[in-house]
């Protein structure tokens, strides 16, 4: 329901997992099979003086040391930013319009999505069928989607849950007098298993 | 004026529920899929503040390194140089570590593209997107077998995966279970829920009963 990039998430786990597969296969192979051991130890002393060599052959002004590594610097700065903004990315989306509409030439009518949630909330909230409930508006595809979360009694069967939660969420349309994209979450958890099984057929 | 929802009989007719589900169609689809798979956020993140750890300490070393301080644990240049030396190192440890490092990535490989599905369902449904996590149709099924088979609430349970319901019943001593009864039942009710992926019962009836229940 939020805006986290799902596909970031999973590209970033997926290069991490190649890279620790590579590198730790890398290791083994060589420390286990004796031909890649000699291939390794060959290739270790060359792969040392080039890498030396080009850090003495990129001198930084006249201090001294090469710019290779304040430019290794930097990059590490810039990858630690972008992964603090992909944190801080993570499940965003809220927000606080329901409806946004020209009504006429001299302004728009725009509906908090307050009104939404607590009028949904008032309706659902008392009902004996459910132990919490929680309504919360969210912005997919640049539409303001209500997401109505409901946990039920033990026993409750799904489908009166969401016959209910929908009876009220269809008297806010004639409300709006506009019908509101809108997502039912029924849910069991903690709450629902220490509480008293439904009484109701 | 009351904000308390309540459908009135004599009300104008609702704007079109077919309408409503027709326009958000896209929309409806990318909530449905997003909301019974799991983000990964989690493993993500932690792998991202991994990251930023092992980044920063390595930006750290390498500014300590020209500014010519000591290192805080290892200089960069003594990095490089171990690394490509690791075959100095025991041929055991570096054996078991590089296995150990190729699993946690093949972990994460497996977890990053896995579908990574949550314990839930989407129920049928016109006007909404409802989507119903699995101990909610298990403990409704739960009181509808237990009603069925004439059994105590107790001595039924249920547990519902992305394809069955197992349904197990004990039966009271001396009360035989009609088993036809209680399959009905739970196919009767998971007909009428309309649940996406489509969920096929199960009914298993234990052969000792229990007394006094």
């Amino acid at each position: 329901m939020n805006s986290t990039n799902r596909a970031a998430n999973r590209l970033l786990i997926l290069v991490v997992g190649l890279l620790l597969v590579v590198v730790g296969a890398a290791a083994a192979t060589a420390a286990l099979i004796p031909s890649v051991q000699d291939a390794w130890r060959n290739t270790a002393g060359a792969v040392r003086d080039q890498v030396f060599a080009w850090l003495q052959q990129t001198p930084l002004g006249d201090t001294g040391v090469s710019w290779i590594m304040p430019a290794l610097l930097v990059i590490a700065v810039v990858a630690v930013i972008l992964l603090i903004v992909f944190i801080v990315r993570q499940g965003r989306g809220h927000t606080g319009i329901a409806v946004t509409e020209p009504t006429s030439e001299h302004g728009t009518t725009v509906i908090e999505s307050a009104v939404a949630e607590h009028a949904l909330q008032d309706a659902i909230g008392s009902r004996p069928e459910f132990v919490a409930s929680h309504v919360s508006t969210y912005r997919v595809k640049r539409t303001p989607v209500l997401k109505i979360s409901v946990t039920c009694r033990r026993g409750v069967s799904p489908k009166d849950a969401a016959a209910i939660v929908e009876d009220a969420v269809r008297a806010l349309d004639l409300l709006l007098g506009r019908p509101l994209p809108a997502l039912v979450q029924i849910s069991g958890g903690f709450r629902a298993r220490v509480t008293s099984t439904t009484r109701l057929q | 004026m009351s904000t308390t929802l309540t459908p009135q009989a004599d009300a104008p007719p609702a704007p079109s529920p077919t309408g409503t589900v027709s326009a958000n169609r896209g929309i409806y689809r990318r909530i449905g899929r997003r909301e019974t798979h799991s983000p990964r956020s989690l493993l993500a993140i932690v792998l991202a503040v991994a990251l930023i750890l092992v980044l920063a300490w390595l930006g750290t070393e390498i500014v300590l390194a020209l500014l010519g301080a000591p290192a805080l644990l290892v200089a960069p240049v003594d990095m490089f140089t171990s690394a490509v030396n690791l075959l100095d190192a025991p041929t055991g440890i570096v054996a078991a570590a590089g296995i150990v490092v190729a699993v946690i990535g093949l972990v994460l490989v497996i977890a990053g593209v896995a579908p990574g599905r949550r314990a839930r369902h989407l129920l049928m449904s016109e006007r909404t997107v409802v989507v119903v996590d699995n101990e909610v149709i298990a403990s409704a099924l739960a009181r509808h077998a237990s009603l069925a088979g004439n059994v105590d609430p107790d001595n039924a349970s249920v547990s519902v995966s992305h394809r069955t319901a197992e349904v197990h019943l004990t039966p009271t001593t001396g009360i035989p279970v009609d088993r036809d009864a209680v399959t009905s039942t739970v196919t009767e009710q998971l007909d009428s829920y309309g649940l996406t992926p489509s969920v096929r019962p199960r009914v298993r009836i234990a052969t000792s009963g229990r007394i006094g229940a």
